[in-house]
This record gives C-alpha cells, sequence and structure tokens, in this order.
C-alpha cells in the first residue's frame, strides 16, 4: 500500500506500522521544520510538512516506482534533502520579501557569474541570467496565476546547482532552436545540417558481417561504458572533462577508455570468428575503412531500455 | 516507444544538479547515466553546469581572505620551524661546552699558581697554561696565561704553538698531533674555546710575531723596522697587554654563559610573542558571531557602547551590552545593507550604514539613521 499524495503526513505518521507503510515521525518532522529555518520566511510547520509530503511522494522517497517506502527509508529521505535550500525557493516562490532578500544576498552575483561562463560572455550571460531571474520571480502566469520554477525544485541537489543546471538547460535549448533556423546560406558553407537517417547501401558480404559484428557488440556494453563512448567519441569531450561526471580521476577515465576499446576490439575478433572466419580473414576485415561500413554509431549508441523520465525538457 | 521521441523526455534540473552533485541513489544515478548515454543534450548540460561550478569555485577561493590568508602563510612554518629547531640546538649543546670553563678559572687562582719551569717542547701548548700570569694580568682568565707563556717561550715554540691553541679551527694549520692532544687536554685550551672569536683573535693573533720581535730585539739589541725603539715597542707590548686584559675584563666562560642565560628568556619570550600572535590571527579567522535570526553577521561596528552587527540577510542588529544581547533595528535604509562602520568626526564617534548600491546612511545611536 503505497502513500497517496492526499494523505497529509501528520495524519499517516499516526497509524501502527504495522497496517499502514511507515511514515517519519512528527518529532522528525518537527526537528526538520526547526532545521530548515523556514520560519525565518513565515512558513508554518503545517505548510512546510505538505512540501516534504509532496517532494516525497512524487519521487516516492527515491525508490522505484511501485516500492513502498518504509519509515526509515522516507526519514533518510528527508534527511538527505537540502531542506535550507527548499524552504528558500518555496519561500521565494510564494513571494516572502525577506526569502527574496536573502536569495538576492546570495545568489544573484553567483547566477550572474554563473551564466557568464555556460554563455562564454558576459553580454550573453547577463541576459540568460535576466531572463531567468525574471521567470524566478514569477513574471510569467499560466492560468492566470504566477508560476515560478522555484516551486520545481525539490532540494535534492543544492539550490545553486539547480540554478547553474537551469542556466545551462536554457543555454543549450535556445542554442538548439537558433541553430535548427539557420539560414541556407550557412549551411551551404559548411554548416553541418540536422541528422538524417541514411539508407545504408549495398555492401561487400565481408562487410556486412563485420557491421554485424560491431553493432552487436556496441549492443552488449554497460551504461557507463556507453556513456564514455558517447562523451569521448562522438561529443570530443575530454578526459578532465568527463571525469568529474563520473567522480574519477581523468587517469580512471584514460585506463577505462583503454580497457574499453580493446575489450570491443576482441569482441569484435571474436564475433567475427564465430561467424566462421578465419584469423587471417578477420585481420583483413579489421583493416577496412570505417567509413565503408555505413554504421551510424551515434544510434547504436543511443539504443537502450526507453527510461522513467516524465518532465519535458523546458520548464 | 520511439527512441526519439525519448529523446524529448529529460530528467528536470534538481535531478541532473543532484546527479552532478553525487548526491542522488545507486539507481537514480544509474538511470540518469542511461538516459545522458543517448541524449546529446543532457550530456552538455552537466557539462556546462560543471563548467560554471568550476567557474564559481574558482571565484570564491579568490575572494575568500582567510583562503588568501592560508595560502599566503601555509609556508610559513618552514623558516620558522628551522628558527626553533637552531635555537633549540643552541640552548641544547652550546652550555654544555661552556659549562667547564668556571671550574677552570676558579681552579687556577694567582696564589696557586706554580712557578716557572722550563717546558718540554711537547708539553709547551699544556704548559703554557699553567705558566704564570704577568702582572698586568693577574686574574685567573686563561688568555692571561695564555699570553704569559706566549711571553715568556722562544720564539720558535711560540710560533709553533700558537695556532694550535689560538686558532685551532684554522684550515690547514700544520700542528703536531701530540701537540695538538696536549692542547686539547689542557683547561687553558677549553678556557680559550670559551672566549667569542673576537675576543680570540684581538688576543693571540699579533701576540707571537709582537713578542717574538720584542724578545728578539731585546736579546739581540738591534732594532727593526717597525720598532724604532725599545720604548716604541714597549708601548706597543703596552697595548697589546691592554687589549688582551679589555678582553678578559668579563671572563669568557661567564660573558658566554650569561649571554646564553640572557638569550634563553629572550628567545622565549620571542617565541611566545610568535604564538599570541598566531594566537591573534586565529582569533581573527573565528567564526562571525550569530545574530537572532540564526545567520552569521557579515558586518560589524563597535563602539564603546554599542555594538551593531549586519546578517547575512542584510538585516541590522543592536547590542547595548557588548554584543550579548541583540534588538533588530527597523529598516530605515534601502536596498540590502551589507556595511557597518564606526566614523570618528568632529561630533563624535557616529555609526555609518552602506548598502548594496553604495549610499551611506549615518546614525549616533545606531537606531535612527538618516541619508548621508
Amino acid at each position: 500500500m503505497g502513500i497517496t499524495p492526499s494523505q497529509p503526513v501528520e495524519d499517516i505518521a499516526s497509524a501502527p506500522e504495522s497496517s499502514q507503510p511507515a511514515v517519519p515521525s512528527n518529532p522528525l518532522l518537527n526537528e526538520l521544520w526547526r532545521e530548515s529555518g523556514a520560519a525565518l520566511y513565515g512558513l508554518e510547520q503545517q505548510e512546510f510538512n505538505r512540501i516534504l509530503e509532496s517532494v516525497g511522494t512524487t519521487q516516492n522517497y527515491g525508490l522505484e516506482p511501485g516500492t513502498a517506502a518504509s519509515r526509515r527509508q522516507q526519514a533518510g529521505f528527508f534527511r538527505g534533502l537540502r531542506l535550507a535550500d527548499l524552504t528558500l525557493a518555496r519561500a521565494c516562490a510564494s513571494g516572502h520579501e525577506g526569502a527574496w532578500e536573502h536569495f538576492i544576498a546570495v545568489y544573484r552575483q553567483p547566477l550572474f557569474r554563473a551564466a557568464i561562463a555556460i554563455t562564454g560572455s558576459e553580454t550573453l550571460g547577463r541576459e540568460l541570467a535576466d531572463q531567468l531571474y525574471a521567470e524566478l520571480y514569477g513574471l510569467s502566469a499560466r492560468d492566470g496565476v504566477r508560476r515560478s520554477p522555484l516551486d520545481s525544485y525539490k532540494g535534492k541537489g543544492s539550490l545553486m546547482g539547480w540554478l547553474r543546471t537551469t542556466l545551462a538547460q536554457r543555454h543549450v535549448d535556445h542554442h538548439r532552436r537558433t541553430r535548427r533556423e539557420l539560414p541556407l546560406d550557412n549551411l551551404a558553407e559548411g554548416h553541418e545540417p540536422p541528422a538524417a537517417d541514411t539508407k545504408p547501401g549495398k555492401l561487400p558480404a565481408e562487410l556486412l558481417l563485420l557491421a554485424k559484428a560491431v553493432v552487436e557488440t556496441l549492443e552488449k556494453i554497460e551504461t557507463v561504458e556507453r556513456f564514455l563512448l558517447a562523451a569521448y567519441y562522438i561529443d570530443g569531450r575530454t578526459l578532465l572533462e568527463i571525469a568529474p561526471v563520473l567522480h574519477v580521476h581523468e587517469a580512471t577515465v584514460s585506463r577505462k577508455l583503454h580497457r574499453l576499446v580493446d575489450g570491443i576490439r576482441k569482441q569484435i575478433v571474436k564475433n567475427l570468428l564465430g561467424y566462421g572466419l578465419n584469423k587471417r580473414a578477420v585481420q583483413e576485415m579489421l583493416g577496412a575503412d570505417p567509413r565503408d561500413l555505413d554504421l551510424n554509431l551515434k544510434k547504436i549508441l543511443q539504443i537502450s531500455l526507453p527510461d522513467a523520465f516524465q518532465e519535458k525538457a523546458a520548464l | 516507444m520511439n527512441s526519439n521521441l525519448q529523446l524529448d523526455l529529460h530528467p528536470d534540473a534538481d535531478s541532473l544538479s543532484a546527479f552532478a552533485e553525487q548526491a542522488l541513489g545507486v539507481a537514480e544515478r544509474e538511470q540518469i547515466l542511461a538516459h545522458m548515454t543517448r541524449c546529446s543534450r543532457c550530456r552538455q548540460v552537466i557539462y556546462l553546469a560543471q563548467k560554471a561550478a568550476q567557474a564559481e569555485a574558482l571565484e570564491a577561493l579568490s575572494a575568500m581572505p582567510s583562503g588568501r590568508w592560508y595560502r599566503s602563510w601555509r609556508f610559513a612554518w618552514v623558516p620558522a620551524a628551522a628558527l626553533a629547531a637552531a635555537l633549540a640546538l643552541v640552548f641544547t649543546f652550546y652550555p654544555k661546552h661552556t659549562a667547564p670553563a668556571p671550574e677552570i678559572a676558579k681552579a687556577v687562582p694567582q696564589s696557586e699558581q706554580p712557578a716557572l719551569t722550563p717546558v718540554p717542547l711537547e708539553q709547551a701548548s699544556a704548559g703554557a697554561a699553567l705558566k704564570p700570569a704577568p702582572p698586568v694580568a693577574t686574574n685567573s682568565a686563561a688568555a692571561g696565561a695564555k699570553f704569559t707563556a706566549l711571553h715568556q717561550q722562544p720564539k720558535e715554540l711560540a710560533l709553533e704553538t700558537a695556532p694550535s691553541t689560538a686558532r685551532p679551527a684554522a684550515p690547514g694549520a700544520s700542528v703536531h698531533p701530540l701537540e695538538e692532544n696536549n692542547a686539547a687536554r689542557t683547561h687553558s685550551t677549553e678556557s680559550v674555546q670559551g672566549l667569542a672569536p673576537q675576543q680570540a683573535t684581538v688576543q693571540y693573533k699579533p701576540e707571537p710575531s709582537l713578542t717574538s720581535v720584542w724578545q728578539q730585539q731585546r736579546m739581540t739589541g738591534a732594532l727593526s723596522a717597525s720598532a724604532k725603539t725599545p720604548q716604541a715597542s714597549q708601548e706597543r707590548m703596552q697595548a697589546t697587554v691592554d687589549r688582551a686584559q679589555a678582553g678578559r675584563s668579563v671572563p669568557a666562560f661567564a660573558a658566554v654563559s650569561h649571554t646564553a642565560k640572557q638569550a634563553a628568556p629572550a628567545a622565549n619570550f620571542g617565541i611566545g610573542a610568535q604564538e599570541a600572535k598566531a594566537g591573534s590571527v586565529g582569533s581573527r579567522g573565528a567564526n562571525p558571531p550569530k545574530m537572532p535570526s540564526g545567520l552569521a553577521a557579515i558586518s560589524t561596528a563597535t563602539t564603546q557602547q554599542r555594538a551593531l552587527a549586519i546578517d547575512l540577510a542584510g538585516a541590522l542588529f543592536l547590542s547595548e551590552d557588548a554584543g550579548q544581547h541583540w534588538q533588530p533595528v527597523a529598516r530605515q535604509w534601502t536596498g540590502l545593507a551589507i556595511k557597518v562602520r564606526v566614523q570618528t568626526g568632529l561630533s563624535g564617534a557616529v555609526f555609518q550604514l552602506t548598502n548594496i548600491s553604495g549610499s551611506t546612511w549615518v546614525s549616533a545611536d545606531g537606531k535612527t539613521w538618516t541619508v548621508q
């Protein structure tokens, strides 16, 4: 039995553990309310509890969908949230003046610096930051109600990290939109057109076997390895850029890449030998020009199980 | 589900930032990573967000005064440790070398000085210390005894023994091993070692040549070019003796031990002063006081009666009991207050408050503020 969003946390907390899914007790909520500093922004405890309930249920307390969270898991989930940032964001979204003053004092300048770092230009950065700032302040209205993107902040990461990621999302989306609107003259001058599926032409039998071996090999590699290949060979990112994403040292990324490429090569050879080719033919086949294979590696790497993200790109 | 359509669904900014900050659980992290594998848009977002985070970290590092202080002083312990080690070595070993000197000096009183006896060549340096001091150097200082010994020795002996006693550490000095051993065993040598280098040089360096020339002149009756008359030679000799006496006016060991005793507290004081300085620096880097709002103070100003502080949210607080109790001050300024300070003028000390745009307000009591 799961927790429904309409069910207040306080009511559930008083239920016995055996019959109800476990939820954090009121003392825990009181403690979290005090620790979060919500009172500074005039956020009453009932409102705070509702926010926690909403955050917990929408994310199923960090568990797989359909899994009922125990009391301990819920408490752990709540303790893992950035409660001070969450209350500040919600207080700002509700228009609390003191919260906005604090937000301006703490986040306005870092927001500008982040935008400048993301765009690489002070003018574009200030423009991007101002645009987001106006949205955060709730200047955009939907169904007659002013809405702030701060409402979507759930306290999983830091508020500053959320602001940076939001800025980056806006910048990337803007860049992608405007890239599609390039005039034809620019395309003729060498700008890459949007990727299109190309019909594979007729290939010699041995190249078809090689393509088959490559596809089968790449389909079997793990998620992290797939990410490494995409980041390094498709995006052209450096080891230094990839390392912090995986939270490892760049030397580790380098080692993993070497091992991965060696492993892929060995697996391709193994697959080809499995098709009945001899070693000499396999070696000759590996010396073929990759451009003759007519393989869309980007597309191959993108093949994976559908994920559970329900949210649209733009907020 | 169509994989192309799938690309239009992305994790929200909160999940992506939590992924970048490694704040997600294993399952959720794996889910995000799987999405990023096939979504170049989200990969780009993560790279850009990390780039901004790195730029922010660099900015914060350069703006932090404590960081600068730490970076500028982080290697200060190297010379401090070297100095402390040198002082420790000096205080540990130097008194051990000079300690026997007082006993030696006391062991050679004037009345018990042995009569002048011929000294074998191999015991020249040792015997030099046992010979009676001249009338001008009646004190028991070893330097005087050495002078006397040199004064009464034949020229060859004086020339041979002088380097081994007066300048034992002179590099390349050719000293007979036996003589050197003897000299090392004698008390006079130890007392000479107790002398400051400058004193030893003044006392012994000119002596061999001067005394030998004087003796030679006296024996032969001839005058050298440098000493025209016996009177002049006598005056120079007296000057040398005076210099020697001046050098002995404070016994060498006494001077050294006295200096060591005086240096110790001075050095201790120096170290204590350094510690005190470090303590004050440490207190400067301590946490700022907490305001009733629960936030840290970012700016404070204090007079004899009152203290004012601005917290992180820009609220101003007043204390009239040296920071024990704080009261909020009603806002009478525009913008976010960021700095408060005391300005001393003709009419006395007044508080000055600056907001984020640089405008200032003044107040005499910290409660009522007027724009400046």
